[in-house]
């Protein structure tokens, strides 16, 4: 199954409103609200696109460890996966 | 379920001579509870106060009626992020060579949709074939 898969058969299990969620249609709805409001906001569009170049950056990891990207680079390109956190 | 997906590409994505990261805005204790629940080979870094995410062009402000809604459901986003502002990345996953050139993009409004592993896979190999 394709990760997409997964991810529509997670959401019309929470938009069915049962368990083990049991999300109340109002919280469905704001959720749909939110998602177009974003869309229809153009800010994706507007986001650092194929072609541009990506800023260099330092971060710490889970250990605390500070990566740069600097350093990937030098080992090779590099794939960048931006989430919103697990709740 | 995306971080899943994409643990079970690393091989093929290390092969390819590839990092890879995930970025959230998470604090590192959050950072590394995933890590380990999910028992993950990439890092997880912390981009705190959305610095790298503001660079990308990736950050809104949760309206009021939305944060909420969060705040019933315990998704303390000021607590996770160690900031007030309730602000989020748009998902998206980047393909960067090394030269700091974009190569591949998707930026997702939907939090509900996200690219394949695949597609990201693709556009390494493009790039490795290609010498870059």
């Amino acid at each position: 199954m394709t990760l997409q898969q997964k991810l529509d058969d997670f959401k019309a299990q929470f938009e069915s409103g049962g368990p083990p969620y049991n999300a109340p249609m109002a919280v469905i709805e704001i959720f749909h609200r939110a998602t177009e409001e974003l869309r229809q906001s153009g800010l994706a569009e507007r986001a650092l696109k194929t072609g541009d170049r990506a800023p260099a950056f330092t971060l710490n990891n889970q250990d605390g460890t500070p990566i740069s990207s600097v350093e990937l680079f030098a080992k090779g390109p590099l794939a960048i996966t931006f989430f919103r956190g697990h709740w | 379920m995306e971080l899943e997906a994409l643990q079970a590409a690393l091989p093929e994505i290390q092969h390819m001579g590839a990092s890879l990261v995930a970025i959230s805005p998470q604090l590192e204790r959050y950072g590394r509870s995933i890590h380990r629940r999910l028992n993950l080979g990439f890092d997880v870094l912390t981009d705190r106060g959305l610095q790298v995410a503001s660079q990308f062009g990736l950050v809104f402000v949760l309206p009021d009626y939305l944060k909420t809604v969060y705040l019933q459901f315990g998704n303390k986003l000021d607590e996770f992020h160690g900031e007030n502002a309730f602000r989020l990345p748009m998902p998206a996953r980047y393909v960067v060579d090394q030269q700091s050139v974009i190569r591949s993009a998707n930026v997702s409004p939907d939090y509900t949709r996200r690219p394949e592993p695949g597609e990201t896979i693709s556009a390494l190999e493009e790039l490795t074939k290609a010498g870059a």
